[in-house]
């Protein structure tokens, strides 16, 4: 079975961002694998320990992407993809989402994993995108999963629970932070990433034309997320839980 | 002799640096403290059957991963940056180290590889009761097998299933007639009492042996070669948990120095604490230079790491010491409290301090195997 995991390198989330004409700096400061992509890293190596096959990393960045790359090789992946082109910088979810397709298209593919959104970028859109232009189904939001014959079974984490979702393969799988525990790599991991085959494609290696890959979307402006506001605050005169609860209610938290 | 750590080398101490994050922060740390056996299982069994530590530098015909002692310290170094409860020194940077040089191949065979997968917790049984590190200090009297004695200070004495320990043949004075044994924690005869340590993360016992049955490491009297080269080994793993926790000690009173405002600016800015602080830079960096030396000397089997592995033990436990005092001293008040971090630093440092020898003894050790 060939599982394919998108993956992306983005800026340390634990460092504070920095912009560069509306966009995200992601050169000068240190780079990570998303630690979302990790859970889809995990649920491809459960797969196929269990089921057999190769597990194939795929991500669309700059040539220092590769580091990502080669964190989940370390973790066991056995093969990655890497699409590297200047034309594609500043590239939007849709120019992403066709690369991406195009890439999955000429590997192969039973099943096609990824993070439910990137957590620089948070579009979430890619997955679906991805699933449509293969023409597949999209099961989005497992929080668990298991593939019985060659039917993929999962439980799609809802508001108010989950709901238990059957899809056929091939498909599009987006995998929750809930559904694993992604492993730490071991150092013979490490080693071995780097003698691991990775190929490198530019956009003209998918059949994909120069409109394709142009950006149809442009960020006129950032602006960052308001500051919280200060909090109300009860005198509780014997009421204050019943306002604690009109608040709570107004908030449909309750 | 590569003097740089190689990408792979960076990213392994990446990654235990996030597990470490993870799995010991302080609360972690404090919790484990107060128990008795003062380590978490299921965190030990995911260092050794996912992330593969305990087999990092024993040679795979052993069960190990084959990998070196740089590996092996660059991973003390980060458990010691955090202070992490787990026998890992005394199974692998010491007992590990022992069987490796005093075993013979069918021992090594038979041994190691339930230390490389997690299995086997062990420890060295070395120092006696107000006696030192010397060949003349080990008297728990051997007789055709049978041990008799007291040894104390034990690193995880009490949880581990395999000690390995320095006895003396009936009847024999100084280099000459020590041997090295392995008992297993359960022997019949063996009465195991931990000791209240002043460094509360790592657990000391005291081991008195009755009429034990011990099963002798390659040939009778002829472990004091092996026994000094394991110590020597034991100094530089030792030294290299002592440089991370150094580091992070560094680390807390600058972040501090910066945090904290008084007077109307940070109290980094006032001479008596960024003097301190550069003095404690001076320290920390050198003694890593130090221990980063001597890693790689153990790795390449150098024949100096007699003379190195003594003054990485000895540069080592001062600067971390002088860290964990002047991190107090820079944080002020609060550093004195209970709920701080810094005393658990301090702890450490004061216990690695005289752990295998202080540095007064390892300068001179240096001194007399220098010809000096």
């Amino acid at each position: 079975m060939n599982v394919l995991v998108l993956v992306k390198q983005i800026p340390d989330p634990n460092n504070p961002y920095q912009l560069a004409n509306n966009r995200l700096k992601r050169d000068g400061g240190q780079n990570v694998l998303d630690p979302g992509d990790e859970f889809g890293v995990e649920a491809a190596l459960q797969l196929t320990e269990a089921n057999g096959g190769e597990v194939t990393v795929v991500s669309m960045g700059p040539e220092s992407a590769m580091e990502a790359i080669r964190r989940a090789l370390s973790m066991g992946a056995h093969k990655g993809v890497l699409i590297s082109d200047d034309s594609l910088q500043g590239a939007d979810a849709l120019v992403t989402a066709r690369v991406l397709a195009a890439a999955i298209k000429k590997t192969g593919f039973d099943l096609v994993i990824a993070g439910v959104e990137s957590t620089d970028g948070s579009t979430g859109t890619v997955p679906g995108a991805i699933a449509e232009l293969l023409g597949v189904p999209l099961a989005s939001f497992a929080k668990h999963l298991e593939i019985k014959d060659t039917t993929l079974h999962i439980q799609r984490q809802t508001e108010k629970g989950y709901d238990d979702v059957e899809s056929p393969l091939p498909a599009v799988l987006t995998v929750t932070a809930g559904v694993n525990e992604p492993r730490y790599p071991t150092f013979k991991g490490i080693m071995q990433a780097k003698s691991k085959p990775v190929e490198q494609l530019k956009v003209g290696d998918l059949g994909l034309s120069a409109d394709e890959a142009k950006a149809t979307q442009t960020v006129n402006e950032v602006t960052p997320a308001p500051a919280r506001g200060a909090g109300e605050k009860f005198e509780d005169d014997g009421t204050g839980a019943a306002k604690v609860a009109d608040f709570l209610k107004e908030a449909k938290v309750i | 002799m590569n003097f740089t750590f190689s990408e792979e080398q960076d990213e392994l101490r990446r990654t235990i640096r996030r597990f470490l994050d993870d799995k010991s922060p302080s609360t972690e740390v404090r919790r484990l403290m107060e128990t008795p056996d003062g380590y978490d299982e299921a965190v030990w069994k995911q260092m050794a059957q996912e992330l593969g530590l305990q087999a990092l530098h024993i040679p795979e015909d052993y069960g190990g991963q084959g990998f070196s002692f740089v590996e092996l310290g660059i991973v003390l170094e980060e458990m010691g940056r955090v202070l992490l409860c787990a026998p890992f020194l005394s199974t692998v940077g010491v007992a590990a180290n022992a069987i490796l040089n005093a075993g013979t191949e069918e021992q090594k065979k038979a041994l190691l590889p339930g230390i490389a997968s997690g299995e086997t917790i062990a420890t060295l049984a070395l120092g006696e009761p107000g006696k030192g590190w010397t060949a003349d200090d080990m008297t728990l009297e051997s007789k055709d097998g049978v041990l008799n004695g007291t040894k104390t200070y034990v690193i995880d004495g009490t949880t581990a299933n395999l000690i390995v320990v320095a006895a003396r043949e009936a009847g024999t004075t100084g280099t000459d007639g020590i041997s090295l044994y392995t008992v297993r924690g359960d022997a019949e005869g063996l009465n195991r009492k931990s000791l209240e340590a002043i460094d509360l993360t790592r657990k000391l016992a005291q081991l008195d042996f009755s009429g034990v049955k011990g099963d002798l490491l390659d040939e009778k009297g002829t472990a004091w070669p092996a026994l000094q080269r394991t110590l020597d080994h034991a100094a530089v793993a030792l030294a290299a948990e002592m440089c991370g926790g150094a580091q992070r000690a560094l680390d807390m009173a600058v972040q501090y120095a910066k945090d904290r405002v008084q007077f109307g600016r940070p109290i980094g800015s006032f001479q008596a604490i960024k003097h301190k602080c550069a003095d404690m830079l001076l320290e920390v960096e050198s003694a890593k230079t130090a221990m980063y030396y001597a890693l790689w000397v153990a790795a390449a089997d150098d024949p100096e790491l007699p003379i190195v592995a003594p003054m990485a033990k000895a540069y080592a436990a001062d600067a971390f010491f002088k860290a964990a005092r002047d991190n107090i001293q820079v944080h002020g008040g609060i550093g004195f409290t209970w709920e701080h971090d810094a005393h658990l630093y301090y702890r450490r440092a004061k216990s690695d301090e005289l752990m295998f020898g202080d540095a007064p003894y390892h300068r001179e050790l240096l001194a007399q195997r220098l010809g000096i």
